[in-house]
């Protein structure tokens, strides 16, 4: 196995902290520092495990749109373009730590390491269960509609051939109707496999929490409670 | 079917049209950014386009207990990527309620579907409550955060304690067209093949 192995639950802990911070704006150097901090360590831990193209990526926007965010724009700025610019960055710098640290997460955690730590956690196998096909599901829809526009492309539709409600049926359509065909197949293998049996699981998965895990959690706890101070303070 | 027991294959149900509802959520999420106007305008396009994924899994809904799971993940998904924590108690309300109307129509009446369509959109009006409950320390945080001050202006014009109830029965009634929709829609494709 490459890079930094975590621990589910320390992924699961980061993000809990991730969006905490997220949620509320930075606004004096300190808070900017931490939140960017916390920031470059799922990128950091995204490149460990050699996934370069998605770092790279996800570094370009978040930089660009914070510079952008902070040279071009204030208060008194008016205008469509500064709208649309004030839109942009605004979600890429206010939303994208988050994605990025869920990224990180779904890329790097099998689902068997996600439903032992679930387990470990005492969370009811509904919400697991769920949780854990809603976060295998988003690469998978990625893919399905991927293969949809490649197919509408060949036969020479794009965007919906220029109707709004169009758009929805020619893409969305098919693509439920592979989901729903995945989604049985899904259940067909899960079953197969003993899901939903009236004992108890078991994992081959050990899960244990390392030192690594132990200093990351001590790290973004720390953030956060310097975040929420200086928050409290300021 | 007369088990009342959630099954694994309920969950996984579950899971997949949460994840598809989430899809529409970002789709019609990233045009909100254009315009504060648009941001308002979510309780008209979430409905009517998320209803089509939701009329589908409506179809499949035969137990008590999915909808309300479908909002509790909903919630955690709108913690994790950020929306906050301030909406999830109306999210997982407005999905139990959803699921008791549609158990009252034994899961098989449209027009409990109808009804509890329109309650559960109700979730949609939990991506405002940060903008609702701080709005002053939020519009200063906009601000300081490089936000021009018209932008704020148009979002705090259109999401204020005043609208905010236009806004909810706006969601119930979009919720309600978009079930007529999404069950035209469901009738003409997915009943065909014989998927439902």
């Amino acid at each position: 196995m490459r890079g930094i192995y975590l621990d589910p639950r320390t992924k699961l802990f980061m993000i809990f902290v991730v969006s905490l911070i997220v949620m509320s704006n930075a606004v004096t150097p300190l808070e900017w520092t931490i939140r960017i901090l916390l920031t470059a360590i799922p990128v950091f831990l995204l490149i460990t495990e050699g996934k370069y193209a998605s770092a790279l990526r996800f570094t370009a926007m978040y930089a660009v749109s914070l510079i952008l965010m902070r040279s071009f724009i204030s208060e008194d700025s008016k205008g469509l373009l500064s709208a649309l610019l004030v839109g942009y960055c605004g979600i890429v710098v206010q939303f994208l730590p988050a994605m990025i640290t869920a990224w990180y997460v779904i890329k790097t955690t099998k689902i068997g390491e996600f439903m032992s730590a679930m387990q470990k956690m005492h969370v009811p196998d509904g919400i697991s269960v769920s949780l854990a096909v809603v976060m295998r599901f988003f690469p998978t829809i990625k893919e399905e509609y991927g293969s949809i526009r490649d197919a509408m492309k060949m036969r020479g539709i794009s965007f919906g051939g220029g109707k709004l409600s169009g758009m929805i049926e020619y893409r969305m359509i098919p693509l439920m109707f592979s989901c729903v065909n995945i989604g049985d197949e899904l259940s067909a293998a899960a079953v197969t496999r003993g899901l939903g049996a009236p004992i108890k699981r078991t994992s081959a998965y050990e899960l244990r929490l390392s030192t690594r895990d132990i200093a990351v959690m001590a790290v973004f706890t720390l953030s956060a409670c310097l975040f929420i101070g200086a928050k409290i303070i300021g | 079917m007369k088990e009342k027991k959630l099954k694994p294959k309920d969950f996984i149900t579950v899971g997949i049209f949460t994840a598809l509802l989430f899809v529409v959520e970002f789709a019609c999420g990233m045009l909100g950014f254009i315009h504060p106007y648009v941001v308002a305008s979510y309780v008209v396009l979430i409905p009517i386009v998320g209803s089509i994924p939701m009329m589908l899994f409506y179809t499949k809904v035969e137990k008590f207990g999915m909808i309300t799971l479908m909002s509790v993940l909903v919630a955690i998904i709108m913690f994790a990527t950020g929306m906050g924590w301030l909406g999830a108690p109306l999210i997982i309300i407005s999905g139990l309620i959803a699921d008791l109307i549609a158990k009252k129509g034994n899961y098989k009446s449209f027009k409990s579907t109808v009804l509890s369509h329109g309650i559960f959109c109700l979730w949609i009006c939990a991506n405002y409550f940060p903008v609702i409950v701080t709005a002053k320390s939020y519009r200063k945080n906009l601000i300081d955060g490089g936000y021009s001050a018209e932008y704020c202006d148009s979002l705090f014009r259109a999401i204020n304690s005043k609208t905010i109830f236009v806004l909810l029965i706006l969601c119930v009634i979009f919720g309600m067209i978009g079930a007529f929709v999404g069950k035209a829609v469901v009738r003409k494709h997915f009943e065909k093949a014989g998927i439902v």
